[in-house]
């Protein structure tokens, strides 16, 4: 998506006709409209955005499940919802916060680009609402895509969270802003640990113990006789003293 | 120590219980099925311990991961539900006695078995003579410490495998924060992890160690000879009254 954001005027069209299309719970929502107070007519620069489908997805890194994913064939990352918890460790793993919790449905919700729309033809519902055409959708890969036009024809920029720069795949066409508000993506404190602590602590554990019975296993091969088992018990001596 | 002598080294002991070997049995397909299946689950490399590839060959199996994950949550079930049932109805029979003995310890001759048995194992106890230590090994009761220190993991790590995995079954039901849901999935994994490596041991013991046959068969017929008793687990024998060791009433 290649947005112009000099085009949005804070109408929230967008907002609104995306939650009516998913249902999305009133106190949520998937896209957003962010401001900037510039000297203007209006006071404001109005910010339109959603999940921008980056190539690098952090969010995609701390799912446990493998329910959040990267579409290999359209490039949108998505949630399958019979493989999702709802456990939410995605949600933090967002620099954007482009995710949430849905209320109803216990599972996180994002922005897919409408896919139901998009498999019969139409557009998403933010960018067919958009009065000013603010937003433009298209394949970035087809040259003769209105997006890929705009990207030739314009200067864009990316809005990238410095710290965890997670190849965000959504261009704005320049002098946008506010640029700083991505926060730091963080998977939350398990995850972390899984990754970082009892990931390597199990395999390091299930390796040594492992190692340990294949060199019992070797032994117990190699060595033909040593009298393991009729010379070193205190049992067997005492039965044999007995006797 | 003279009535080992009075019973005919062929006789066999009673030592498991039908109900005690099915269980164990019914543990052991379980445990292979959840753990192949549960490992598969882990859809992330990042987090994955043992590759892509099994997750592949999982979803490949079972026809994607949604039914996999039906098939986990469905067996853990019965698996666990199956052990709290067997545990309330076999409280006094079972449960209660094999907690006890698992939990019970003689720090002294425990210590030097836990020292001395993997070094015999490994280095052999002529080393081990070389290295200054005698390879006599302490006698021991119905479990060896080595079993002991294997049972307690594996019996309080299942229990919080369970836990951990209703919580994760019933995360979408309200109950439980996402927070205790993100915990529940990090103790399930490190709980398998552990428990699994001591598994490693106890296969390897039970199944392909030198002298250990009896153990093996006795998980299928309930007996061991004693023989393998006076060896083994001497205190166990000594314990036993002339009743119990006699092949009419063991039978």
């Amino acid at each position: 998506m290649v947005i112009d954001s000099a085009k949005c005027f804070n109408c929230k069209a967008c907002i609104i006709s995306c939650q009516l299309e998913n249902g999305v719970s009133a106190e949520n929502s998937r896209n957003w409209i962010k401001s900037n107070p510039i000297e203007t007519p209006l006071g404001m620069h109005f910010q339109p955005g959603n999940c921008m489908q980056c190539d690098a997805p952090t969010c995609v890194d701390a799912c446990p499940t493998g329910a959040t994913y990267k579409d290999p064939i359209d490039g949108i990352v998505k949630v399958q919802n019979n493989l999702c918890i709802g456990c939410g460790s995605c949600i933090p793993a967002c620099p954007y916060g482009a995710r949430h919790h849905h209320p109803v449905k216990k599972i996180v919700d994002k922005c897919d680009y409408c896919e139901d729309r998009r498999a019969s033809g139409r557009p998403p519902a933010c960018v067919e609402t958009c009065p000013t055409q603010a937003r433009v959708f298209g394949d970035l890969n087809d040259p003769d895509s209105a997006v890929a036009k705009l990207l030739k024809s314009e200067k864009t920029v990316r809005i990238v969270q410095a710290e965890t720069n997670t190849d965000p795949v959504m261009y704005y066409v320049d002098q946008t802003g506010p640029k700083d508000w991505p926060v730091k993506a963080s998977a939350p404190l398990p995850i972390q640990l899984w990754r970082n602590v009892a990931g390597p602590l199990v395999k390091g554990v299930v390796g040594l113990t492992g190692l340990g019975v294949l060199v019992m296993l070797g032994r117990q091969l190699i060595v033909k006789d040593d009298h393991m088992h009729s010379e070193d018990s205190a049992a067997h001596e005492e039965a044999h003293n007995g006797k | 120590m003279r009535r080992l002598i009075m019973v005919n080294s062929n006789q066999m002991l009673k030592r498991h219980t039908i109900d005690a070997m099915l269980m164990h049995w019914f543990n052991t397909i379980c445990w292979v099925l959840l753990l192949a299946t549960g490992v598969g689950l882990v859809d992330n490399p990042v987090l994955q311990p043992l590759g892509m590839w099994w997750v592949r060959i999982m979803h490949a199996i079972f026809g994607g991961g949604p039914a996999l994950l039906k098939f986990h949550i469905a067996l853990g079930a019965i698996w666990s539900i199956g052990f709290l049932i067997y545990g309330l109805f076999r409280l006094r029979g079972i449960t209660i006695p094999f907690i006890k003995e698992m939990l019970s310890f003689s720090p002294r001759t425990d210590i030097e078995w836990l020292i001395k048995k993997p070094l015999s194992m490994t280095i052999g106890p002529k080393m081990m003579q070389r290295l200054g230590l005698k390879p006599v090994i302490p006698d021991q009761g119905f479990y060896n410490v080595g079993q002991k220190m294997f049972g307690i993991p594996a019996l309080f790590g299942g229990a919080v495998i369970a836990v951990t995995g209703w919580i994760m079954t019933y995360s979408q039901a309200g109950i439980f924060s996402q927070q205790t849901v993100q915990w529940a999935i990090l103790i399930h994994f490190l709980a398998v992890g552990l428990v699994f490596a001591g598994l490693l041991i106890h296969i390897y013991m039970a199944s392909m160690a030198k002298g250990e046959g009896p153990a093996f068969v006795s998980m299928f017929t309930g007996k061991v000879p004693v023989d393998y008793a006076a060896h083994h687990h001497k205190l166990w024998l000594d314990d036993l009254s002339p009743d119990e060791k006699d092949p009419e009433s063991s039978a």
